[in-house]
């Protein structure tokens, strides 16, 4: 019988099997270079930042994974239930625009939060209030008022499906508005919001710009501090290898929430929910609670952001700032290009592949959005500086030539970084889209004697276009926006706007970091409006 | 001379690492020119047995030979492009964003001349003149001509109808069902009736095949079989029909 498998498996291996499998090992690299990194055992700063920062780092990150959970869940719920539910003034608009925080990096959320409640701020201006905001409550207040949109846009996305049947049976059974919320939808709901908090648990994972500025040491400025000032990579990759395993947890938790939601969506007969009517004065009171976040989230940041560009735009907006603009364009339309490119032959190798068990390795490939960039950026290093140094003493030794870093510091290995990290955004999308076409149209067309490639062209890239666009529009914007990664592997001559806005923001130029952080802000704007369509759409 | 295409022999295929067998030990053979009935409940294998020959699966065990030619076996696959079987799909699989034109010479060999062949087709379903057409313009009963045009452009030599008339409303269906067989007669095609309703199959085949949970029950004459059931589940299968 093994034998015969055997045989099933040499006949089913074909050139896809051997590219999906090259693609696995090529976006496994980062992780699997920590891993083995870490047999090598820890710095000489271990025990000492074991026994001293670590609970720290601990400490600080369980409280900002608690916090923002608890404020996103109520801002993302709330909201997503009222738009979906209530007729209130404004709802079309409110939709989306709860949806913009989102275009805003949370450091620059944070480095506005900072300037407004200063000295000088807007704040002191019309109140007499003190309010100190860099701490880590600040810090909750900031990434949850940043990120909420991500549990706002799974509810949404999950109220607007949900049929009205349900909820006319819960009324019929004498129960109230709030008893059918808290007792049905929500729990029903469960596995929606649950699957946007860990998006947002993620970004709090990887945030580096807002914790840094705030001074609030968590483990991923913590990592970089090993990497940086302390100089013992070893101590880095043993923290991160912890950060690893704490969203491994994260992962199988998800994942096993989403076993459990046999009862989702079981209702067939689909009608869409019936808005609610209610008085004036109530409809104003949902309106407030529905705008708040977006206030907190996007206007607020925005109002101080250009009140900063006014103030500074002629020092700021000059050739130079020009020149990094449009690095940050190219790298970012390059990384998107070619993210989106090892999106489509992930997919279709996979499809075209005939060995099934490799189905399930290809899971493994777009694990790198749930990696923190510090993470991964040091699982890239790694191994490229060994190649790096490998490839100086053969050039020296066989042709007695003196040869630089061929890889490190350069271009390639950025947008190698922001292919493993950005994969699965491009994925998902397009992933979806050619799941939902189904395989009829694809094996007619192989019926009719095409191959693979062939009715990739004629058949399937009709149907999928737009996901791929989508993939590419949401990796563009990603990567502008991205800051830990960027930092640690980016050319010593090239610069972003994230960047720059970074540095202004480090030297205490936080009103001149406005202009970079805008640029950033107005080019996310647009992937969210589409965003949006798709899911009003579904 | 031997006037097997198709033969089929000791053909398992589970699911799920081993746990469903959809198909235990299946043999069977079909000769040139004759129209096959495979008839099965829902689970039955039918699907099964057809995505294998047309090689969108591939089996654990057995072998299937087209022609004395290995198609697919333990150690061998030869991919679906390259093996000359046509197939009229369930839903018929139309291509939305090509016209009844395109879609029926899409499969058609360079060999041939693409526009004679297509209007050839389109004149043996009596489709001429929708060539400009697109799928979502067409009525059901329109679009299953389509299907079958262009099934049978590329001048397979295996022709697969998977449940054609599941979609259509009785009227249509007896109609179709006249119409298919006289154009599959009139092209001498070589082709396999998948369906759950044992009137098509009976009004259709030359032989017929009965699968339950993965075994073949009985294959042989339709006419024969009809005649004499070997077992209970075929007599009340046919008991509706008997006079």
């Amino acid at each position: 019988m093994k034998l015969k498998r055997l045989y099933n498996i040499k006949r089913d291996t074909n050139k896809w099997s051997i590219i999906l499998l090259t693609i696995v090992l090529f976006v496994s690299i980062p992780v699997l270079s920590i891993v083995i990194s870490a047999f090598d055992g820890p710095g000489e700063s271990w025990h000492h930042i074991l026994t001293t920062v670590l609970p720290t780092y601990l400490e600080n990150s369980f409280w900002l994974v608690v916090g923002t959970s608890i404020l996103t869940l109520l801002l993302g719920i709330s909201s997503a239930w009222i738009v979906s539910r209530y007729t209130i003034p404004f709802k079309k608009q409110l939709e989306w625009l709860l949806i913009l925080p989102l275009a805003i990096p949370s450091y620059i959320t944070a480095y506005s939060y900072a300037g407004f409640f200063d000295y000088g701020g807007f704040f002191l201006k019309i109140s007499t209030l003190k309010v100190d905001i860099m701490n880590i409550y600040g810090l909750v207040f900031v990434l949850s008022v940043s990120l909420y949109p991500y549990v706002y846009v799974a509810s949404r996305a999950f109220f607007v499906n949900q049929s009205n049947n349900i909820i006319e049976a819960s009324k019929l059974l004498g129960a109230s508005e709030r008893k059918t919320f808290f007792k049905l939808i929500l729990p029903l709901a469960r596995p929606a919001f649950v699957g946007g908090l860990i998006l947002v648990l993620m970004e709090v994972l990887n945030d580096y710009g807002a914790a840094k500025y705030f001074g609030i040491n968590t483990f991923t400025t913590g990592i970089f501090r090993a990497w940086f000032s302390l100089e013992e990579p070893e101590t880095a990759i043993y923290l991160s290898v912890i950060l690893l395993v704490c969203i491994l947890l994260f992962i199988l938790i998800e994942k096993r929430q989403r076993r459990n939601i046999g009862y989702f969506n079981s209702v067939k007969n689909h009608r869409e929910v019936k808005k609610i009517s209610t008085s004036k004065n109530r409809q104003y009171f949902l309106f407030l609670i529905v705008v708040l976040p977006f206030f907190l989230g996007f206007i607020i940041p925005v109002a101080q952001l250009f009140y900063w560009a006014f103030l500074t735009y002629s020092d700021v907006f000059n050739a130079s700032f020009l020149l990094i603009a449009f690095q940050s364009l190219g790298i970012s339309l390059l990384s998107a290009i070619f993210t989106v490119f090892c999106a489509l032959l992930f997919i279709f190798a996979s499809k075209w592949n005939r060995l099934s068990f490799l189905k399930s390795v290809e899971k493994i490939g777009i694990l790198g959005y749930a990696i923190p960039g510090a993470i991964i950026a040091i699982g890239i290093l790694i191994p490229s500086l060994a190649l790096d140094k490998a490839l100086i003493v053969f050039f020296k030794n066989v042709f007695d030539i003196k040869i630089g870093f061929v890889l490190n510091g350069t271009i390639i290995i950025l947008i190698y970084a922001f292919v493993i990290r950005y994969l699965a955004v491009a994925y998902s999308p397009i992933e979806a889209s050619s799941l939902k076409q189904g395989n009829s149209l694809v094996e007619a067309s192989k019926l009719l004697g095409k191959g693979n490639i062939f009715t990739f062209f004629k058949v399937e890239f009709a149907t999928i276009k737009p996901a791929i666009l989508s993939g590419c529009i949401l990796v563009f914007v990603d990567v502008m926006k991205e800051l830990p990664l960027t930092l640690i592997l980016k050319p010593y001559n090239i610069n972003t706007l994230a960047v720059k806005a970074y540095e202004y923001a480090s030297d205490e130029l936080i009103a001149e970091a406005a202009i970079p952080s805008l640029c950033i802000i107005f080019t996310g704007i647009l992937p969210i409006i589409f965003l949006n369509r798709l899911i009003s759409k579904a | 001379m031997n006037s097997t295409l198709l033969d089929i022999k000791n053909i398992t295929k589970t699911f799920n690492n081993g746990k469903v067998k959809a198909l235990n030990n299946v043999s069977l053979s079909l000769d040139k020119g004759k129209i096959v009935a495979i008839v099965g409940e829902s689970g039955s294998g039918k699907t099964t047995l057809i995505r294998l020959i047309t090689g969108l699966e591939t089996q654990d065990t057995g072998s299937i030979n087209f022609k004395n030619k290995v198609l697919s076996s333990e150690t061998v696959f030869i991919n679906p492009e390259k093996r000359n079987i046509g197939m009229v799909f369930q839903e018929y699989a139309l291509f939305p964003h090509f016209n009844v034109f395109d879609n029926i010479c899409y499969g058609i060999s360079q060999n041939l001349d693409k526009k004679e062949r297509t209007e050839e087709v389109l004149e043996l379903v009596a489709l001429s003149g929708l060539e400009k057409r697109y799928p979502h313009e067409l009525s059901g009963g329109q679009q299953q001509r389509v299907a079958l045009a262009r099934a049978l452009a590329p001048k397979p030599e295996l022709l697969i109808l998977d449940e054609p008339f599941s979609n259509l409303d009785v009227i249509l269906r007896h109609q179709l069902r006249n119409d298919i067989v006289e154009i599959l007669r009139k092209t001498n095609a070589t082709a396999i009736f998948v369906t759950h309703d044992i009137k098509d199959a009976l009004k259709i085949s030359d032989d017929i095949i009965i699968l339950q949970k993965g075994i073949i029950l009985q294959q042989g004459n339709t006419k024969e079989v009809f005649e004499k059931p070997n077992c209970n589940y075929i007599e009340l299968l046919f008991d509706d029909y008997k006079l």
